[in-house]
């Protein structure tokens, strides 16, 4: 039997990951020192309350988990003669993966009869989001992992995702964005415009001014690179920026249509950490990234 | 024949009276405003750059007319500051043409040498308007040449001049609404005859006393400040006039730019090099003088040179510009001109590689322009001026300076400057291309000021009162109220502030933050779709500047 494994990264809650079969990695964040793992100590995310924390000055870092804990989440399964398919938020963002290596290694070696495998999504919130959904859906109807993997090695390049933030102030800490708007210092009502690269890293493609023209450009995006559009869905997330993210959802359906699948969730706070909030994006299926 | 009368001493010290005579009226150039708020400046322009054209003949004592001119002009190039120092400095030049070839000149020769003058200067301005000291010196130096005849002497010159500059200036407020509106003539011109007047003193028989600005520039170096145990730090101030020979080089095909490189070559910085004909005036930053001699002596000789060791030089902005170690090469920089210390800081943010304090005017002088491109030793530099005034000084320091492609973006205010630095995108490789691509950002833009009111005047159908807050926007007075506030809400609404994204308010430096959080607070309730975004600017005159785009 197989064994679907995602984490909080890519936005899942636990009500869908429970939908498809998932079972959740929770990857931490921090404030002044103290861990929080993201549905594990609390059931509920409250973003209002989690964002406007940020918003009052406080900077969360992140952190690695540890070989240990990966091998609490996989050893069970393995042990019971089950494979995994861990579908995850991407490798080069973060060193966490290489703590998950040796546990895997290990425990193949204890386990020499069970699979170990990954779909690296080259995201993180709703770009995994997109592609999660889609394998637990394959997952559901039945697809074998070997099938699986084939579709996703053509598929991950083709799930897009585009976001602005206004504040650099996470962008800085996080250090995690290539080519952010030169070499800005602040922002000043700028929106770099992010998206993730096919090598699943964060980079900055341009810069508009105003929100207004920042959410243009996103629709601009989706229109130029989508790609087969209603056949996929359409996730639009927000980090605490209820009015943003919807005035971006009412543009889509504007220039797409009442009919897309479109979806509309909230940032899971350790990615949030990142990019602070009012952070608003869109992931879509399209001809690239 | 006409007379011989004046050498370069006698021109020397026309020019010392002149910018002396506009000294003592240097407050109420700055006052023939035609706004009602304290920022005039032309008198501090025209006195800083007419006192760069003098500094640069103290000292020097048997110079032929033409000498003292091309040396006078030479420095009130690099020193000009303003559009009215630019016009200034470019008068000169004019004059300096006229009068090289001569060891002294007779009336005829002055006067038209003056008269070139005015063409130099109408060539500086890309629109040249009338009811400046444009038309108001182009008036007197063609007047007055008409009447030069074998009889005149002199005296007779400068009293035709004075008269037909006085009488052209009165005419100003008829060809400029704006100074008719604001009951004054124009600032330039008005300085221009106090100029002359000291000139015409001169001719009198005065000469110019110690206390004349001149005079008192030069204190003489502190020779303490390089000792027995001091080690060269900073190099020599290397400055030269260099008349090329025919036996040497082919005048026609000289290169500066290719001596600017053998300078570098020798490791010359800072250097600053153009040419008036077969003069080719040379200022270099070196530790070895000798070579820079050497190298120089290959295309000609010297007619003058100053060489100075830069320890000595108790001008702070040398030592702090020395101080910092030249940055790399690159291929583009950004340099831009800023008062207040946040807005200086919020550009530097905003990606500056340089920020010259514009001070409190916003009067950066060509010189100041030209170390800031040295400084940023880049291939193509993008300088946003952000001042009207500002942008012939600009365009000036560009021709001067050789060591870089000067691409000078139009815009015309710290709101527009903002707007076009932020959204800058320096990943092509065609200079022309990202500047035009800021054009549209630059039109859409709309900056607003409040300021205090400086005196009683009724301006576009405002009344005005002193001591009141008064909003404007794209020159026009909007509003005048009792309080900041109510002039920064009556002044948004003026301004359509409803219909942008963005709202950029940058307090002066009378504004304390809570002042600036409570009227962000307002704005951004009355204006629910426009981002309202504070910053503390610390700038003079302005006790807001609102930014909407």
């Amino acid at each position: 039997m197989l064994v679907l494994f995602t984490d909080t990264d890519t936005d899942i809650t636990p009500k869908m990951a429970e939908e498809y079969g998932y079972r959740l990695i929770s990857m931490p964040y921090s404030i002044d020192g103290k861990s929080t793992y993201p549905y594990v100590d609390f059931e509920e995310f409250d973003a209002h309350a989690f964002y406007d924390t940020l918003r009052a000055g406080a900077l969360p870092n992140t952190s690695a988990i540890s070989e240990e804990a990966y091998r609490q989440y996989f050893e069970p399964h393995l042990e019971a003669g089950n494979d995994i398919l861990y579908v995850h938020f991407s490798r080069a963002m973060t060193a966490t993966f290489d703590a998950m290596d040796r546990a895997v290694a290990a425990l193949l070696e204890k386990y020499p009869n069970v699979h170990f495998y990954e779909v690296d999504t080259k995201g993180i919130t709703i770009g995994s989001l997109n592609i999660v959904l889609e394998i637990g859906q394959m997952y559901k109807d039945g697809k074998s992992a070997e099938e699986i993997l084939e579709w996703a090695k053509d598929e991950v390049d083709r799930f897009a995702v585009y976001f602005f933030a206004d504040d650099l102030r996470f962008f800085k800490h996080s250090g995690r964005v290539s080519g952010l708007a030169g070499t800005m210092g602040t922002l000043l009502g700028v929106r770099p415009i992010i998206h993730m690269n096919s090598e699943g890293k964060m980079v900055s493609v341009g810069k508009e001014k105003g929100r207004a023209k920042a959410v243009a450009r996103l629709v601009d995006t989706v229109a130029e690179l989508g790609d087969g559009l209603k056949d996929h869905r359409v996730i639009v997330a927000h980090t605490d920026s209820p009015e943003i993210v919807g005035e971006l959802a009412d543009r889509l359906k504007e220039r797409f249509g009442d009919d897309l699948d479109m979806i509309c969730v909230d940032v899971n706070p350790t990615a949030g950490s990142h990019c602070g909030p009012n952070t608003v994006g869109v992931s879509f299926h399209a001809k690239h990234r | 024949m006409y007379n011989v009368i004046v050498d370069g001493e006698m021109f020397v010290n026309m020019i010392s009276l002149g910018a002396a005579t506009l000294e003592e009226h240097r407050t109420e150039i700055n006052d023939l405003n035609v706004f009602p708020i304290p920022d005039g400046d032309t008198g501090d322009n025209m006195c800083m750059t007419m006192e760069a054209g003098i500094a640069s003949v103290t000292g020097k004592n048997t110079l032929s007319i033409g000498e003292a001119a091309s040396l006078i002009s030479d420095g009130m190039l690099l020193g000009a500051r303003g559009n009215s120092g630019v016009i200034l400095s470019r008068i000169f030049a004019g004059i300096a043409k006229g009068l090289k070839e001569h060891d002294k000149a007779d009336v005829k020769a002055l006067a038209n040498a003056f008269r070139i003058g005015s063409d130099e200067a109408y060539l500086a301005v890309p629109v040249p308007v009338d009811g400046t000291i444009l038309s108001v010196y182009r008036d007197a130096t063609e007047y007055a040449l008409s009447r030069v005849s074998e009889n005149t002497t002199l005296a007779e010159y400068m009293n035709d001049l004075l008269t037909e500059l006085r009488s052209s200036l009165s005419r100003t407020p008829d060809l400029l609404e704006v100074l008719k509106e604001a009951g004054v003539v124009d600032s330039g011109g008005a300085g221009f005859v106090y100029i002359s007047e000291g000139m015409k003193k001169a001719i009198d028989g005065e000469v110019a006393s110690p206390s004349a600005p001149a005079a008192r520039r030069e204190a003489g170096p502190d020779l303490s400040a390089f000792t027995e145990d001091s080690v060269l730090e900073f190099g020599y101030c290397t400055e030269f006039l260099l008349r090329l020979q025919t036996s040497k080089v082919d005048i026609d095909s000289f290169d500066v730019k290719e001596l600017v490189s053998l300078l570098e070559g020798v490791g010359g910085e800072s250097i600053v090099a153009f040419r008036e004909g077969s003069i080719v005036k040379v200022h270099v930053h070196t530790p070895h003088p000798g070579d820079v001699l050497d190298l120089c002596q290959r295309f000609g000789e010297f007619l003058t040179l100053k060489i100075e060791n830069m320890s000595l030089q108790h001008n702070e902005k040398i030592e702090k510009e020395k101080a910092a170690p030249k940055k790399a090469r690159s291929k583009y920089a950004i340099v831009a001109v800023a008062a207040g210390e946040g807005i200086k800081n919020t550009f530097s943010e905003l990606g500056c590689d340089r920020v010259i304090d514009g001070g409190r005017l916003m009067n950066p002088s060509a010189e100041d322009f030209v170390r800031a491109f040295d400084e940023v030793n880049a291939d193509t530099v993008f300088v946003f001026p952000n001042n009207s005034n500002v942008f012939l000084t600009a365009t000036q320091a560009a021709k001067l300076y050789e060591g870089c492609r000067a691409v000078i973006l139009p815009t015309k205010s710290v709101g527009e400057g903002y707007a076009a630095v932020s959204m800058i995108d320096l990943s092509g490789d065609d200079p022309d291309a990202i500047a035009a691509e800021l054009d549209e950002v630059i039109a859409g833009v709309k900056t607003g000021t409040v300021s205090q009111a400086s005196k009683d005047v009724t301006r576009d159908g405002v009344k005005i009162v002193a001591g009141d807050y008064i909003g404007f926007s794209g020159g026009v007075v909007l509003t005048d109220e009792k309080t900041r506030e109510d002039a920064a809400a009556a002044l948004c609404d003026g301004m359509g502030a409803g219909d942008f994204d963005i709202m950029l308010l940058i307090t002066g430096e009378t504004v304390t933050e809570e002042d600036g959080e409570s009227l962000r607070a307002s704005l951004a309730s009355k204006y629910k779709n426009t981002e309202v975004i504070t910053i503390a600017g610390g700038q003079p005159i302005y006790d807001l500047i609102i930014v909407l785009e």
